[in-house]
């Protein structure tokens, strides 16, 4: 049963933030797991399951924060994009940026959609409500590969 | 020589003399002691060192950093202008004086354009004391001038320096505020929504006047943002039709003219040298707030254009509530707002935006109005480009 669940993994340093993207994704209808990282290195390990991570799940999405200690988002994303295993995992970039250079990188580097975290919280969680809809709701996903 | 001229250089001047450090170019040891001589006869208090050959020279101009030269026009292995060239590639101003035998008027106009500061006959030394005055003179009016240029090209420096740093840290400043300020804003919104009702009656006032704060808050810095925005992003000038401009903006406004059944006229607009997207922002604000602050009939708003000199001259005129003539100035000063957040919502950065954008364009901006009886919003811009016009002439 908890199998069928989305997954989410949501990268982000901001406690606040990711606290305000569970709420979020807590007051939708559609159940989902979630876990969450606080750094890009943390990010890795938990998508390669290791040390502290073995037992983590693989997430059908990964909500992606831009402006990350050790290792930043786009090198996160240029990593998973890089790795086989990986590169087939949805990426949403949900960072405060609008600078074209950012979102240019990151479609560039493979990002498969570049949000902006609003400053209102209705706006807040009518995009992570969007994100959700869109990506658990309405597309097709690849298979898990467990 | 220079044996001669030291000895002559040792004698007392008769009275306490103008201490001058005074290299010759002279093959003639007689000719020498005779200039010195001249020299101290006036009251300088003259050391001379006499050189005849271009690498002695440069060394005594390295060493001695004499305050005159005086060269012999005719030398037997150098030329007396040629010592022009190397003072000039020491990068020195020092003035020179050419002191010859004879000097036909054409060859010494010739030498002074050359830029010999002056010439002296060998059979009218007497001059020479009041040519050497006044050449020290203008030299020091040139140090003079040349440090005031400095000192203000400087200042201008810092000044540019000082404006973009400054813009820097708005930029800076209320970006960074932002993160923070979407937290509390989120948080106090989740306060409001989760626990209204459920504390007590004062708990959710004070939620929702920091909520309200907050909001407001980030509409500030938003405002700030797009202020300090202007120019950052590099602005381009070019050609703009302001007609195709004003369509535009028209479309864009379209709902707040339908809303305040405003009549936009427009008579025919110039093209100008700006930035095609800045200028839209300035027609727009302008018009926006004609429609903003009117009276009790719907909006009447007038888009006019006169050529004033180089410039266009454009103007917004509207039927509006008018401003007193004590805040004219005020009103394009950034967050400057005359009405309560009631009767007029805005945070006063629209006109801060106008001047800015107007004003780094080249352009003026000022507002004409009486209390009651409309206002009339007046800018200028350049017609053309500044350098191509410069190629034109």
């Amino acid at each position: 049963m908890t199998k069928s669940l989305p997954r989410v993994l949501i990268v982000d340093d901001n406690p606040a933030d990711v606290c305000l993207v569970r709420e979020a994704l807590a007051v939708t209808e559609r159940e989902s797991e979630v876990s969450s990282v606080g750094d890009g290195v943390e990010a890795m390990s938990f998508l390669t399951r290791k040390e502290k991570f073995a037992d983590a799940f693989c997430p059908d999405l990964v909500i992606l924060d831009l402006n990350l200690p050790r290792k930043d988002g786009q090198a996160v994303l240029a990593s998973m994009k890089a790795a086989p295993a990986l590169r087939k995992i949805p990426v949403v970039i949900f960072s405060t940026s609008q600078l074209p250079k950012d979102i240019v990188r990151s479609y560039e580097l493979g990002a498969n959609c570049y949000v902006r975290k609003p400053g209102n919280l209705n706006e807040f969680f009518y995009a992570v409500r969007s994100i959700e809809d869109f990506w658990f709701g309405f597309v097709n996903l690849p298979p898990r590969g467990e | 020589m220079s044996g001669a001229a030291t000895q002559l250089g040792t004698q007392t001047p008769p009275q306490p003399g103008l201490k001058l450090r005074a290299l010759l170019l002279e093959d003639n040891a007689l000719d020498a002691a005779l200039v010195v001589r001249a020299l101290f006869k006036d009251g300088f208090d003259v050391k001379a060192h006499v050189v005849q050959d271009e690498a002695a020279f440069t060394n005594a101009l390295r060493d001695d950093s004499p305050e005159v030269v005086l060269a012999d026009y005719n030398l037997p292995t150098w030329k007396g202008m040629e010592a022009l060239k190397v003072i000039r590639q020491e990068g020195l101003d020092i003035p020179m004086i050419l002191v010859s035998g004879a000097l036909g008027d054409v060859t010494a106009v010739e030498c002074i354009k050359q830029g010999a500061t002056d010439y002296v006959l060998k059979d009218g030394l007497a001059r020479l004391p009041e040519v050497i005055r006044r050449a020290l003179r203008e030299k020091e009016e040139r140090s003079l001038r040349r440090k005031v240029q400095e000192d203000l090209a400087r200042k201008a420096d810092e000044l540019a320096r000082s404006n973009a740093d400054l813009e820097q840290f708005a930029y800076v400043a209320s970006h960074d505020l932002q993160e923070p300020l979407r937290m509390v804003t989120a948080y106090t919104q989740l306060l409001a929504e989760r626990y209204r009702g459920k504390l007590d009656e004062n708990a959710d006032k004070f939620i929702g006047y920091a909520s309200e704060g907050a909001l407001r808050m980030q509409v500030l810095i938003q405002d700030l943002l797009a202020f300090s925005r202007v120019g950052r992003n590099g602005s381009t000038s070019n050609s703009v039709d302001c007609n195709a401009v004003m369509a535009e903006v028209l479309q864009t406004l379209s709902p707040a003219i339908r809303e305040s059944g405003a009549v936009v006229t427009c008579g025919t607009l110039p093209t100008v040298w700006a930035d095609r997207t800045q200028v839209a922002q300035v027609f727009q604000n302008l018009i926006g707030n004609a429609i903003k602050f009117r009276g009790k009939e719907p909006p009447a708003v007038s888009v006019q254009a006169e050529k004033s000199g180089e410039q266009w001259q454009c103007s917004v005129s509207d039927n509006g509530i008018g401003i007193d003539s004590e805040y004219v100035e005020k009103i394009f000063v950034v967050f400057q707002r005359l009405h309560a957040r009631d009767e007029y919502p805005g945070n006063g950065i629209g006109l801060a935006i106008c001047k800015k954008i107007v004003e780094r364009n080249g352009g003026k901006i000022w507002v004409e109005s009486q209390p009651g009886c409309g206002s009339t919003f007046k800018f200028t811009l350049p017609s053309h480009d500044p350098e191509g016009e410069e190629v034109a002439r």
